[in-house]
């Protein structure tokens, strides 16, 4: 039994806050801080999908909606009530939740693409409702009042953004440490490996699945609230549309779903491909995106679903038992 | 009162015609589910991939109706290549992998078409059968009546052929029990590549057909594949009898929903219907658990 300070997973996430701290005060290139920022609000997200998706194996295509939650619930306490955006970290938590709720718990009982499919069908109806509310600025958006300092939740300068951001990092990354060795995450575990079997001795899936997807949806709202007191303006296409939705996605399968890791690499990843599409190829909207991301998605189901961090556990696993073997 | 009539009739016609090729869309993807327990999240890639092909035979010369059997065989083995190529890996992965792996082919073929043909409409040149018909109070298209027949004539053949052929017999084999059909001598991977190559070969065949009175662009086959989802839903996945109820059912309520509510919102109640049905009846109308 490993002790929790011993642990390895720990000792990397202290390491990677460390490092992030000292970059956030250290670095004074805005453009690295937004690269910074995004890079974690990305890792946060794909480990929102990772709990449902990767440890609870029902693949989401609508993940985008719960990030838009957090979003529109900060822009509407800012700019309609007038209220603190810290207000809006429960409010966006509570509408993302019962979303979860509402999509997970028919869906959870039968097979997995009706979830999938489901995650869709609802990702497009939250579109369509918010693009004819003019209370929620249809599809054109609408920008949040300017203010200044922590109540706010505004600053005039990058680095306590990212602060903010690496903090929900650290919440998400410790809170999936926290999955791995939970009740829960043995039994969604349990439920991947052997449906039958698990059943069999009475771990109810809906229930537990549902406690994932609504954990997996409060922590995207919250990364939701954060990018919108940083870009200071929400609409649909930036927030909660498909296109955010498959971007989520493609951090989680491409780091490698059901592991602590996965998302920030696959984050790692995506921003890197985000940025480098963007210089060389004249960024989104002509389809050089997608045909990468794609094909990216497609290469990792085809040859190594596991994605990049399961690929580097197998070959670990495998030279341990060659050296045990041989030793 | 008579004018309401009129319209309900009028809608009516209009909504069975355009399920009708909803059908034709579902059918495919309900075969190659009942075969290989694969839903093809790309289905509508496929669609939208057929209709550049009729476009671009219609430039060439051949109107839709000449170019179809041209473009249902170019599909069909264009399946079979994705199959070989593609989703036989998949089936050899976890469970997920076949939905986030199909998922990734439909954003990879949507951006090809995006990087390709640009994300422009493009309507095919001289439509024919472009002329109004009228039916006493209900006007209806030449071309949705064309669309409506040739898929309803099309899905009775997919029907038949699943129905009264060896290689049909063969596929509702592997359907109802693989291990027992491998047993019989019943080659499980042929199978496989056949059903995903009629899949294909289906909405070829109503990719080309929906050229007579829709433009492509890239996204087009989004909105069909979800519509095609939910159709299979609501006819319960695999069965073919219940992909035809289930569109016809579709194809009505989007288009009252389109006139009753607003044509913005015409899918609404169409994906309200998706979660009602996994609600009460997950087994679809006509399906089975």
């Amino acid at each position: 039994m490993k002790t929790i300070a011993r642990d390895r997973n720990v000792l990397t996430l202290i390491g990677l806050l460390v490092i992030g701290v000292f970059a956030a005060f250290g670095v004074r290139d805005v453009v690295v801080l937004d690269l910074l920022f995004t890079l974690l609000i990305y890792a946060v997200l794909g480990q929102s999908w990772n709990w449902i998706s990767g440890y609870g194996g029902n693949i989401s295509f609508g993940h985008a909606i719960f990030f838009g939650c957090g979003a529109y619930a900060a822009a509407i306490a800012t700019a309609r009530f007038g209220i603190s955006p810290w207000f809006a970290f429960p409010l966006g938590a509570a509408v993302a939740a019962v979303l979860a709720l509402a999509v997970g718990y028919p869906t959870f009982a039968l097979r997995g693409h009706y979830f999938s499919i489901a995650t869709i069908a609802v990702g497009a109806l939250v579109e369509t409702f918010v693009k004819t509310q003019p209370y929620l600025g249809r599809a054109n958006g609408f920008e949040l009042p300017i203010a200044n300092g922590f109540a706010a939740l505004q600053f005039t300068e990058k680095w306590p953004y990212v602060l903010l951001a690496l903090a929900l990092f650290a919440i998400a990354q410790a809170a999936t440490i926290g999955l791995e060795r939970s009740r829960l995450g043995y039994y969604l575990r349990a439920l991947r490996a052997n449906y039958g079997a698990a059943a069999s001795v009475g771990i109810d899936e809906r229930r537990w699945k549902l406690i994932a997807f609504a954990g997996s949806a409060v922590l995207a709202s919250a990364a939701g609230v954060l990018y919108a007191q940083y870009t200071l303006f929400v609409d649909p296409s930036s927030t909660l549309a498909l296109p955010i939705s498959i971007d989520i996605a493609l951090v989680g399968v491409v780091g490698g779903i059901g592991t602590v890791w996965g998302p920030p690499v696959g984050a790692l990843v995506y921003v890197f491909l985000a940025k480098a599409v963007a210089l060389k190829l004249g960024g989104a909207g002509k389809g050089y995106d997608l045909v990468i991301y794609g094909a990216l998605i497609v290469a990792i189901a085809a040859v190594r679903p596991s994605g990049i961090v399961g690929a580097a556990i197998e070959a670990l696993r495998r030279r341990r038992a060659v050296r045990e073997a041989g030793g | 009162m008579e004018q309401t009539i009129d319209v309900f009739a009028q809608l009516l016609v209009s909504g069975l015609l355009a399920g009708l090729l909803f059908a034709l869309v579902a059918v495919g993807l309900t075969l190659v589910y009942g075969v290989m327990d694969v839903v093809n999240f790309a289905h509508g890639e496929f669609l939208m991939l057929a209709m550049y092909a009729a476009f671009g035979l219609a430039l060439l010369g051949l109107q839709p109706l000449v170019a179809l059997p041209l473009v249902v065989i170019a599909m069909f083995f264009f399946g079979i290549v994705v199959y070989r190529l593609f989703i036989r890996r998949l089936l050899a992965g976890p469970p997920e992998a076949t939905v986030f792996g199909t998922f990734g082919l439909l954003v990879l073929l949507q951006g090809l078409a995006q990087a390709l043909f640009t994300s422009d409409f493009f309507s095919i040149p001289n439509r024919p059968f472009a002329q109004t018909l009228h039916f006493g109070s209900v006007s209806v298209g030449a071309a949705a009546i064309v669309e409506g027949i040739g898929a309803l004539v099309l899905t009775g053949a997919l029907f038949a052929f699943v129905e009264y052929t060896e290689t049909g017999r063969a596929l509702r084999a592997v359907s109802e029990d693989r291990i027992a059909a491998t047993l019989m001598g019943i080659d499980v991977g042929r199978m496989n590549a056949v059903a995903f190559g009629i899949g294909a070969a289906c909405v070829g065949a109503a990719g080309t057909l929906l050229m007579l009175s829709y433009p492509v662009y890239p996204r087009v086959g989004a909105d069909f594949a979800l519509t095609a989802f939910v159709v299979v839903a609501l006819g319960g996945f695999g069965s073919v009898q219940g992909a035809l109820v289930g569109a016809l059912l579709v194809g009505v309520l989007e288009v009252f929903g389109g006139f009753y509510l607003a044509p913005e919102i015409k899918m609404v109640p169409v994906y309200l219907a998706y979660l009602v049905v996994v609600l009460v009846r997950p087994q679809g109308l006509l399906g089975r658990r």
